[in-house]
């Protein structure tokens, strides 16, 4: 048995079609291949005649064939895209989609710009000034509950330094006074001055402006001013480095300006005077700042743990150790938790579904339908910001708040803003049109209250692009539960689509 | 309201060859020189606008000459107010395919 060349070409040649059917609408496919294969059927008859030789083959004929085939995958195209569902536009009435997005886009550029102009605000965007702020511990007494309060004694300090640490590998001290500072042509001024141990900045891997390297080798204290104070009580001066000032009966020279902002530790300070350890008092409550060794098991310890060590008089104290990255991004903390809440609290104020859809009468187009959800979604990605950014402002309005009371503010505003923008982004959703995301107008009473049980009353609104009715009952009944969207079928359009205009028809 | 249609010449020319009897699509790529790929789609939006319209030739007459069914293509009313209008604008369109070579469909 052979086969016959003629054969094999008019199999290629119905295989093609058979590809190119693949393309068309399965609705048409079957009256598409029909047509096509009658018409392959004459177009191999004019082209390729009979030569009665079993092995003849018509070599231009079954090319022109297969140019005649190949054209069928542009009409099978031609015919997908005839029955695509068309895309419906996004509406441009007045509070469109597009207004929504535009709208909360402003939000957050207005609490943004706000949140630049407050310095606490600033301070909490930016990113942690600290060397290593993982591993930097700030250790209090277990059994303090406010972390402003000083909880490390002198001593305690001490024998920590003293003794060798498995632990930690650095430690540092500071205490806060208030003090009277007094420089030469300026008046006697109090001032919040940190009394730290010399190792202090170094420790935190904070750089002071202006610093000379040669000022710290004069043998006098050192002091190093805030940016607030530097700018407020020392005019700007850029030669301030190296001037001699007198804290209470001592005197210390200023070897630098701490940058705004750097200070994320307990106390609003406006100086910080470093000193050797002989010149530090004996006895006294303070803070204690340690570097942690890195390891992989101190990774998995977290930013907040409590230890146990011994104390100078021999016996076993509790201390609690809080990272100092779980300080210098307390903020963002507390927003997710206040999410975390809104979420939980949400069913309380509203219903969750968005309403009931006659999917099986109408059934949209899978781009209109995820266009739909996206829009939902751009809503929240675009609330979440927002949130952050005006608690973060009302917070930190005003710079006199303590850090326990703007985390409070924080607290309550970002969990209540959460909580109504997630209401109210739901809540739009629902009076929305599915297919152009338009708001929908012209609400009408419809129904009598008294006659309930036999029919229905509520509130029908109506979508402007003519795209379908929004039934929400007045009582939600076992019929029925929820709002309820009916689509609007073709023979609507006359009432709301525009006459046709003039056009040119391009069919090649 | 009626809706003028501006046809492209391309378009123009099929439509002249299906008034001019040239009514399944084989044939009027022959007539016009246009390859497949172009006249099928063509002809497939003239029949979504209504200017021309298709029909199955009956299977007894397929049958009776052992080939399987054509598919036919006539112009409707508003395809010939259409061709008339693309005439004005194609003055060479009838010499091009003239309606006296009429074949039988």
């Amino acid at each position: 048995m052979s086969l016959r060349p003629a054969l094999f070409f008019q199999g290629s040649h119905l295989a093609l079609l058979r590809c190119a059917s693949l393309l068309v609408p399965r609705r048409q496919r079957e009256e598409w291949w029909k047509e096509w294969q009658s018409e392959v059927w004459h177009v191999r008859q004019a082209r390729t005649p009979e030569h009665g030789v079993w092995w003849s083959v018509s070599w231009q004929g079954e090319q022109e064939v297969a140019a005649f085939c190949l054209g069928a995958f542009q009409d099978a195209l031609c015919l997908r895209q005839q029955h695509r569902p068309k895309a419906v536009p996004l509406a441009t009435t007045m509070g469109s989609a597009m207004q929504c997005v535009l709208f909360l886009i402003g939000l957050i550029a207005v609490s943004y710009g706000l949140g630049l102009l407050l310095p606490g605000v600033q301070r909490e965007l930016q990113s942690s000034p600290y060397r290593d702020t993982k591993n930097l511990m700030l250790i209090q007494d277990a059994q303090n509950t406010d972390d402003a309060i000083p909880s490390i004694s002198t001593e305690q300090f001490g024998a920590w330094k003293s003794q060798r640490q498995k632990l930690f590998d650095g430690f540092a001290f500071y205490r806060v006074e208030r003090e009277a500072v007094s420089w030469p042509s300026h008046l006697p001024m109090t001032l919040t001055v940190a009394h730290g141990s010399s190792n202090l900045f170094d420790l935190l891997g904070l750089d002071a402006r202006f610093a000379n390297p040669e000022d710290r080798s004069r043998g006098l204290l050192q002091i190093i001013l805030s940016d607030e104070v530097w700018k407020n009580r020392f005019g700007q001066d850029p030669h301030i480095a190296g001037a001699v000032v007198r804290d209470g009966l001592r005197e210390a020279m200023v070897i630098g300006v701490a940058p705004s902002g750097v200070w994320r530790l307990p106390g609003k300070v406006d100086a910080w005077v470093l000193e050797p350890e002989t010149e530090a008092p004996p006895v006294g409550l303070g803070f204690v700042v340690a570097h942690l060794k890195p390891s992989a098991e101190h990774d998995r310890w977290g930013e907040r743990w409590r230890m146990s060590s011994l104390t100078p008089h021999s016996g076993a104290q509790d201390f609690l150790c809080v990272s100092l990255a779980e300080r210098t991004h307390r903020s963002w903390g507390i927003f997710l938790f206040t999410i975390f809440l809104a979420c939980l609290s949400l069913p309380a104020t509203t219903s969750l579904p968005l309403g009931e859809y006659r999917v099986h009468s109408h059934r949209l187009p899978w781009s209109t339908r995820l266009r739909r959800w996206a829009f939902l979604g751009c809503k929240l990605a675009l609330l979440l910001p927002v949130v952050y950014f005006v608690s973060l402002d009302l917070a930190y309005l005003r710079v006199t708040f303590s850090p326990v009371s703007s985390d409070y503010i924080q607290m309550v505003v970002s969990f209540s803003i959460c909580l109504f923008g997630l209401r109210w982004m739901l809540r739009d959703q629902r009076q929305r049109c599915p297919v152009c995301l338009g708001k929908l107008t012209h609400p009408a009473r419809v129904g009598e209250p008294s006659r309930n049980f036999l029919g229905w009353n509520g509130m029908e609104l109506i979508c402007v692009g003519g795209h379908g009715l929004l039934h929400v009952p007045e009582i939600q009944t076992s019929w029925f539960g929820t709002q309820r969207w009916l689509y609007l079928d073709p023979s609507w359009d006359v009432l709301f689509t525009e006459s046709g205009l003039a056009s040119v028809v391009d069919y090649g | 309201m009626t809706v003028e249609m501006k046809l492209s010449h391309t378009a123009a020319m099929i439509l002249q060859a299906v008034n001019a009897g040239y009514v399944y699509g084989f044939s009027v790529m022959e007539m016009t020189g246009l390859p497949s790929g172009t006249v099928y789609p063509a002809m497939r939006r003239l029949e979504r606008d209504e200017l021309i319209r298709s029909s199955w030739e009956q299977q007894s007459i397929a049958d009776a000459e052992q080939r399987p069914p054509r598919k036919y293509y006539k112009l409707t009313k508003a395809g010939k107010a259409t061709l008339e209008a693309s005439r004005k604008r194609y003055p060479l369109l009838a010499k091009l395919i003239s309606s006296e070579e009429v074949k039988p469909a």
